[in-house]
């Protein structure tokens, strides 16, 4: 060997030992649908009509919960309603939730839960408003949103109208799409942050479209509308502070939603994803009120300096920098934009640098994550996909079903588009929406579960081939909320692998996450610091720390 | 079957009635001139046809490929000329019409070319020429539809007709459907390697399907024959440049948006793209400047809009530290609705 292949050696050995994660398995993430098999028969039926109301293609949402305590996650899935009637007339339209039993298997407990909804439901977002200890459900929709309480023995009851959080301004119902809790002044009660979408009614709507060839009509026709954001008063009632907090003003035409700190000063800030508008960057003066920021941040456009058809978002560290970035989907020949947090109130649109551009130009996207799947210490990108229009492919170029797709994340600030090599799962087309992450079996791999129009939702469990190692953990909060929605998470890891994330369900599309908190470790058999910022100030420090368990952390 | 392909050639090129006698004996020749010229190869052609333009004086063919390779040349008054003499002698030929409509189209004579156009499809609703014109004359008429339907035919008929590849490649590029544009921009450069255009048109429409080494084979065969042939196109390198950005290779992207600006300094475009990438290259002053010249340059056609102007200054301005300016353009920003998305399909 000569001297200068003899020094390479040498410097790449030392790099290999130092370098945190290196010493990790290699991976392949992988999942299976394991649908046939869980009993769950859920299929998202939009109700629609010949004219195709643009209604009918931005439902589906899915949460993952575990409502009644027992350490597994259950399934909510919202369902569409009779157009125009907009009402549930068959129990093919009803909200449906599924218990998990622990084998694999899923029992419908939806009657016994009073849980199947009423009206053409679209989102849904779980937090524990009451800080009783029992996740409740927010349901958005068309003609109807609804809160329920869990009564912490398997039912909810429906406190809508005496939390007084239906979704309307104005005395006008808005046509609410996403939904999300967070404690935006950190007072110890989560507040509501709702989505609205545009002013459609059975009365105005638009058809596009040649006769027996309709297609979802483009959301220029229609207004937009304002967001929502309600206060919680801490005696189960709540107030509209949409006007007071600035929230109000910003008119756009809502979809998606994602909450992060992305400032690190401790306040909750609020990222809405809008269709063929500029996105919102809601930025927590201090829990006083909001600033709308997204031009200034970088965050309003695509790096072509145009809005997309923004739809489905995440807002997470994915760079391990400690700052929460962005990832959004949205429709064919858009991209899917990726914006990096650099830290100084700016993101730069990494849509392209990061490898992605390519190949979300050719995807429709709803549902979104930012989730480690293969447990390296890297967040992966996972997408639900599905073209808008039921009729698209009038167009031979044009595809209504499409298949999900999943991007590894190469540790470089880049990913790669491993969907093909992720399993037969992957390769399905349908026509994708909502999907929710969480550990369905605690086997320490997310999971993902894909509602999907017209065919039986996708229940998408992560079967990566890696042997690394990982951690979850459910923060309960006790001067904070008590999820311990909003408190961030550093893990650093045996190796010295330093790692963010922070406690939310919300994110993707209209969907609610898993509210524990994962973390792939790589090679790592043990942590040797968690620290905890709490929505309350205060930091709390756990060392060294087992892998390969579930962790609950209460707030001290 | 190569006879079959020489005879239809023939058909096409002359019609039915210049096939008489005066021609008897050089029908294969003047066949494969009509290829030549279709194939844009004039000078092969000219070679061809002098010899039997001198044995064959009388014959009407001849005459009509004499004035279609004068037109080629360049030669405007002397192509405008055989072509009426053509159609003097030849009254009832529906390709003598077409070409003539070509000629005078290309010269941005619309009104006669539109009227020349509907006569050779009231001569003969098939023939592939006069469908091909007639086509594009449709489309530019604002009925794209029946145009493409038109170009269609024409292609179906004589698939080796470039120019007819070409149009309805270009108006499937304008469809967005890239696709079945790359089949059209494939055939014209496979007869034609030399169109830096077609090279150009293939790459961009290979972009959106993904095939990013083809885009990007594509876009150096154009730039190879860029500078030698008739069809110049000054945007290879804009379009070049931009693959190459999205591609994270900024140092070969800033040689091709250099050479960009420097080709079409009038366009908004190319000093937007040239900001853009100074942007990612962290040249935040040279950022300003281009950004600040694409905005000082009016876009009527909407290429880049001043939404995007705005948001671009923005950031430049941000990134400066010019808090005021970047104020400002944030306004405008907010002031300017989106562009209107058309239906979701």
């Amino acid at each position: 060997m000569n001297p200068i292949r003899r020094m390479t050696s040498l410097l790449l050995l030392t790099l290999l030992s130092t370098s945190p994660l290196l010493s990790a398995a290699p991976s392949q993430i992988h999942f299976e649908n394991r649908q046939k098999q869980s009993g769950v028969s859920f299929v998202l039926n939009n109700g629609t009509t010949e004219d195709k109301p643009i209604i009918d293609s931005v439902l589906g949402g899915v949460a993952l919960l575990d409502y009644d305590n027992d350490g597994y996650l259950d399934i909510f899935f919202t369902n569409g309603a009779q157009i125009p009637s907009l009402g549930k007339d068959s129990s093919a339209f009803y909200n449906r939730l599924y218990h998990n039993n622990h084998d694999g298997t899923f029992t419908d407990v939806t009657a016994r839960a009073g849980v199947r909804g009423e009206g053409y439901s679209m989102g849904v977002a779980v937090g524990d408003y009451d800080n009783d200890g029992w996740d409740d459900i927010y349901v958005t929709g068309v003609n109807r949103n609804i809160l329920y309480h869990n009564n912490g023995n398997g039912t909810f009851s429906d406190v809508t109208a005496r939390a007084a959080v239906a979704g309307t301004s104005g005395g006008k119902k808005q046509l609410s799409v996403s939904a999300a809790w967070l404690d935006y002044d950190n007072d110890g009660y989560l507040d509501l942050f709702v989505t609205n979408y545009l002013d459609w009614t059975a009365e105005n709507s638009k058809v596009c479209g040649a006769p027996g060839k309709r297609l979802s009509c483009p959301p220029s026709l229609y207004g937009g509308e304002a967001s929502i954001l309600y206060h919680n008063n801490g005696d189960g009632t709540f107030t509209d502070v949409s006007t007071a907090t600035g929230i109000g003003a910003q008119i756009g035409k809502g979809m998606g939603v994602a909450i992060a700190d992305y400032d690190g000063d401790g306040w909750m800030d609020i990222f809405v994803a809008n269709d063929n508008e500029r996105n919102f960057l809601f930025r927590n003066r201090s829990g006083k009120g909001f600033d709308e920021v997204g031009i200034e941040s970088l965050v309003a456009y695509t790096e072509d300096g145009v809005p997309v058809s923004s739809m489905g978002v995440d807002f997470r560290d994915w760079n391990n920098d400690g700052r929460p970035s962005l990832f959004v989907t949205a429709l064919g020949g858009e991209t899917f934009p990726l914006y990096r947090n650099e830290g100084n109130g700016l993101f730069s649109i990494d849509t392209y640098p990061a490898g992605t551009g390519f190949a979300t130009f050719r995807m429709s996207g709803w549902g979104a994550g930012i989730v480690d799947f293969d447990n390296d210490g890297y967040k992966d990108l996972f997408s639900a996909n599905s073209h808008v229009s039921a009729n698209a492919d009038i167009d031979p170029q044009q595809h209504y079903l499409q298949a999900n797709a999943v991007f590894r994340n190469l540790g470089n600030g880049t990913f790669t588009d491993v969907s093909a090599q992720a399993g037969a799962a992957m390769q399905a087309h349908a026509a994708h929406r909502g999907c929710a992450f969480g550990d369905l079996n605690n086997d320490g791999k997310t999971d993902v579960v894909v509602s999907t129009i017209g065919s039986p939702a996708e229940l998408l469990y992560n079967t990566s081939t890696d042997k690394n190692h990982w951690i979850l953990i459910q923060t309960v909060g006790v001067k904070s909320n008590r999820d311990g929605i909003g408190t961030r998470i550093k893990v650093t890891g045996e190796s010295g692998q330093v790692q963010y994330n922070h406690v939310t369900t919300a994110g993707s599309y209209a969907s609610s996450s898993d509210k524990r908190v994962h973390f792939g470790l790589g090679a790592d058999t043990s942590i040797k610091e968690i620290e905890l910022l709490w929505p309350s100030g205060t930091v709390q420090t756990l060392r060294d720390v087992k892998a390969d368990q579930v962790l609950k952390i209460v707030e001290k | 079957m190569k006879t079959a392909i020489l005879c239809f050639l023939l058909a096409v090129a002359t019609g039915r009635v210049a096939l008489a006698g005066p021609c008897s004996g050089i029908e294969t020749e003047l066949a494969q001139v009509s290829v030549k010229l279709a194939h844009d190869a004039v000078e092969a052609a000219e070679q061809q046809l002098d010899p039997i333009s001198q044995s064959h004086p009388d014959c009407p063919a001849v005459l009509l490929a004499q004035a279609r390779v004068e037109a080629a040349r360049g030669q405007d008054s002397k192509a405008a000329a055989g072509f009426e003499r053509y159609l003097l002698s030849q009254p009832e030929d529906a390709n003598g019409y077409a070409y003539f409509a070509r000629f005078l189209l290309d010269r941005n004579q619309y009104q006669r070319a539109d009227d020349m156009s509907s006569m050779a499809m009231a001569k003969d609703p098939n023939a592939a020429p006069a469908l091909a014109v007639r086509g594009q004359i449709l489309d530019m008429k604002g009925s794209p539809q029946q145009g493409m339907d038109l170009l269609s035919r024409a292609c179906q008929l004589d698939p080796e007709d470039i120019r007819a590849q070409f149009d309805l490649g270009s108006m499937d590029d304008r469809a967005k459907r890239p696709a079945d544009a790359v089949t059209h921009f494939r055939k014209v450069v496979a007869i034609d390697p030399g169109d830096p255009r077609a090279w150009d048109y293939l790459a961009l429409n290979l972009e959106p399907l993904g095939d990013i080494d083809g885009a990007r084979e594509a876009y150096a065969k154009g730039l190879a024959v860029n500078q030698q042939g008739p069809h110049f196109d000054a945007f290879l390198d804009y379009n070049y440049g931009r693959l190459l950005m999205k591609l994270n290779r900024l140092d070969d992207s800033k040689i091709h948006l250099d050479r960009a600006v420097e080709l079409v300094p009038q366009m908004r475009a190319t000093w937007y793209e040239r900001a853009k990438l100074d942007l990612r290259l962290k040249d935040y002053p040279r950022a300003r400047t281009d950004a600040e010249q694409a905005a000082a340059i009016p876009d009527p056609n909407g290429l880049i809009i001043d939404l995007q102007i705005y948001a671009l200054l923005e950031q430049v301005y941000r990134r400066l530290g010019e808090a005021e300016l970047a104020a400002k353009y944030a306004e405008l920003g907010r002031q300017t609705p989106p562009p209107v998305r058309g239906e979701h399909h």
